[in-house]
This record gives structure tokens, sequence and C-alpha cells, in this order.
């Protein structure tokens, strides 16, 4: 595949990566950063890229390879407030959709939820409700067997129900 | 509104992530940014290439040989052969004298090879002791040197050479009691250099902090007042 189409190929999918970035690091200017650095890895490396493979999954394996290397130890490092919520949570939905105000409601719920979840299930969870992969795509950007992906989801949603029922206590 | 969130089935909640979560576009700066980066570099010409190598080269070669390069040699003529004695001196510091002669049973044949006799010679005292003497070649002429020891090792060497009105350089020389002899520096050495009559005269030592020069000092007393050099032939 020539430079420019895989460049080009590449960038059709940058959406997508930036909006798993912000879920994954929770932080506009380090989704950025991880975004850039996926990019610049995947250009650098596209030699290794296997033509006529998913390239959608091959980009968001190298984000989440990069995002484990340099952003979860900085997330341990305490960017999280007490209440698991990080502190930019508010700004982040100035770019979302209008909704009704039930339905901001039920996002803001809902993201808090998914952004307490570990990174695996949170992961999971991305990549196969949001973005619609499927399971065997799923596998291979995280690595991990199909079995493995199919019990990380199941489990991921019976947490993130028990967080949600949470907030609906309170 | 509540209870329909802890409800929802595996299916629904699924539904509802893809649906109702919001879904960020990236900046239109980082999609410029990573735009810029992924522009090839515009490739760089071959002669560019070829002309960088020719230079590492020429340049990797001319630091292998850079010692080997002659030095540039003084005009001054004083100082051209105090840098003869010093290479002299050097050898002797590496490699010893090629062949020690013993004063004074060797001044018939040192003076024999060299075109120098020495009438009176230093052989010696408390502070030098002898090492040795041999004929010597420096810059095209004949010669004599002497070497002596110090006692904190410093080898010290004395050498003649034939150099008829040899100009020593004003501003170098220096008062010691009656004697008026030039302190030259070359390569580290310190060197007196003196003229008795159509010959010039050379004590070369490492000896340049204050301190040693102090000794220098009186090592050139010591070897000017006892050696008498002639030219012979």
């Amino acid at each position: 595949m020539a430079a420019d189409d895989f460049q080009r190929l590449a960038l059709e999918h940058l959406d997508a990566l930036y909006n798993f970035a912000i879920y994954l690091t929770r932080n506009p200017p380090e989704a950025d950063d991880l975004v850039q650095e996926t990019y610049l890895r995947a250009f650098r490396f596209a030699h290794r890229f296997q033509a006529g493979t998913h390239l959608r999954a091959w980009l968001f394996q190298i984000l989440r390879n990069t995002f484990l290397t340099f952003y979860r130890l900085r997330e341990r490092e305490g960017a999280i407030a007490d209440d698991g919520v990080p502190d930019w949570d508010v700004p982040m939905f100035h770019d979302a959709p209008e909704a009704s105000a039930s339905a901001m409601e039920a996002h803001t719920d809902l993201e808090r939820a998914l952004s307490r979840l570990p990174v695996e299930f949170r992961t999971v969870l991305l990549l196969a409700e949001v973005e619609g992969m499927p399971l065997e795509e799923v596998a291979r950007v995280m690595s991990c067997p199909v079995g493995t992906v199919k019990s990380r989801i199941f489990r991921a949603k019976e947490r993130l129900r028990g967080l949600l029922a949470d907030y609906d206590k309170g | 509104m509540s209870e329909r969130f802890s409800d929802d089935s595996d299916e629904v909640l699924g539904r509802r992530l893809a649906s109702e979560l919001p879904r960020y576009t990236a900046p239109a700066r980082l999609r410029a940014a990573i735009a810029e980066t992924a522009v090839p570099q515009p490739a760089r010409p071959v002669w560019v290439t070829a002309a960088l190598s020719a230079c590492a080269t020429a340049l990797a070669l001319v630091l292998a040989f850079l010692p080997l390069l002659p030095r540039l040699l003084p005009t001054d003529p004083a100082e051209r052969l105090v840098r003869s004695v010093v290479a002299e001196h050097e050898r002797a510091l590496m490699w010893g004298a090629r062949r020690t002669a013993i004063i004074p049973a060797a001044l018939p044949w040192l003076t024999q090879e060299s075109g120098i006799g020495l009438t009176r010679v230093f052989v010696g005292d408390d502070r030098l002791t002898f090492v040795g003497a041999e004929p010597v070649y420096l810059d095209g002429r004949r010669g004599i040197a002497l070497y002596y020891r110090d006692a904190d090792g410093h080898l010290v060497t004395y050498a003649v050479l034939p150099a008829p009105g040899l100009p020593l350089p004003e501003r170098r020389r220096v008062q010691i009691d009656r004697f008026r002899p030039a302190l030259l520096h070359d390569s580290g050495f310190s060197t007196w250099v003196w003229r008795q009559g159509d010959l010039a005269c050379f004590l070369v030592a490492d000896m340049v902090s204050e301190a040693d020069l102090e000794r220098f000092r009186d090592y050139f007393v010591r070897v000017r007042t006892a050696t008498e050099p002639v030219p012979v032939y």
C-alpha cells in the first residue's frame, strides 16, 4: 500500500480514535496527545501493517497500547478526584450533542458510571458497544481470546448496572 | 427513570451505550497537526548525501593523520633549533641515549664525531647526575648532547650545535649571575639557550612551574660555568 493511501485511510478513523481516547483518558489534552502519538507510531510503522487486514483494529490496538504505556501510570498517580470523577468531567459535555434535560442527566450518569469502570472493562464496552466492532476485532485490539472478550463484556455490563443503580439510589 | 437504568438487559445497556454516550470529534487543530506529520519530508537530493559522506570521510582522514603531519616550523632560527633539541630530548626521554659514553674517556671520540670539543665539562654533582653523552645530528648540524638526571628524576639535556651568529630573542633573555641566556618553551619543555662563540648551547628539561624554573635556573649556572665547548673543525 502506498504511503499516501495508507495515511488517507488511517485519517478516516481519526474521529473514532479521538472518541475512544477521550473515554480512556477522560482528559481532552491528553486525548489529543494520545491520538497524535498513535498516528505518529502508525505512520512510522506503516510498513508493518499487513494490507488486507483491519486497519481500524490495528490503529485502535496502537492507541490502546500507547495508552497503557504512557497514561495508565499517570492515572494511578491520582488524576481522579475522590469520587472517581475527574475534575474536567463537566467541560467534557460541552461538545456533546444537544439533548433534552433528561437525556443530559442520563448521559452524565452513564458517563460517570463508565468512567468508574476498570480500564479493561471500559475498553471492551467502548470497542464492542460504542464502536460496534465485531468480537474478533475487539479481541485483536485487546490481544486476548474472543472468549475473554465475551466474559469481560458480561462482567463490565454487570458492574455498570450496579454503578447506575447506585446513582439512582443517590 | 432510576429503575430504568438498573433493570437494563445486556442488550438494552449495549444499545444505550451506543446511542446515549456523546461522541467526540477530533478538533480541527489535531487533524491538521496529524495531517502535517503525515506529509512525507522531501527526499534529500542525492548529491547532498554524497557531499556529506565525502566531507565526513575527509574529516576522518584528517583526524587520523593529524598527528603524523609535520608541524609548522618556527621562523625564528633560535626557536627552530630549540624545537630540534627538544625533539632530541624527547627521544632520549623515551628511548634513552643511543650510545652512552663515559666522560672523559669518550671525549676524543665525541669530538671526532661531532666536531665539537669540550675543554671543560660538567660531569655531575650532588644535584645532577651524569647519564651519558653522544653525538647528535640536528637541523642539518653535527653536535653533541650530554644527559643528566636530577634528584627528582627530571632528565636534563645539554646540547651544543654550531650556529655562528645565532640571534637570541631579546625579550626572552634572562639575567642569571653574569650570564644572559634566553628562556624558550616548546612542547611543554623549557630550554635555556645561549651562545658560546660560534656555538649555540641548549639546556632542556620538563621544568615549567615557577619552583621548577628556579631549580632549572640553578642547573643552568652549574652546567654553564663548568662546561666549555669549542668548535674543532
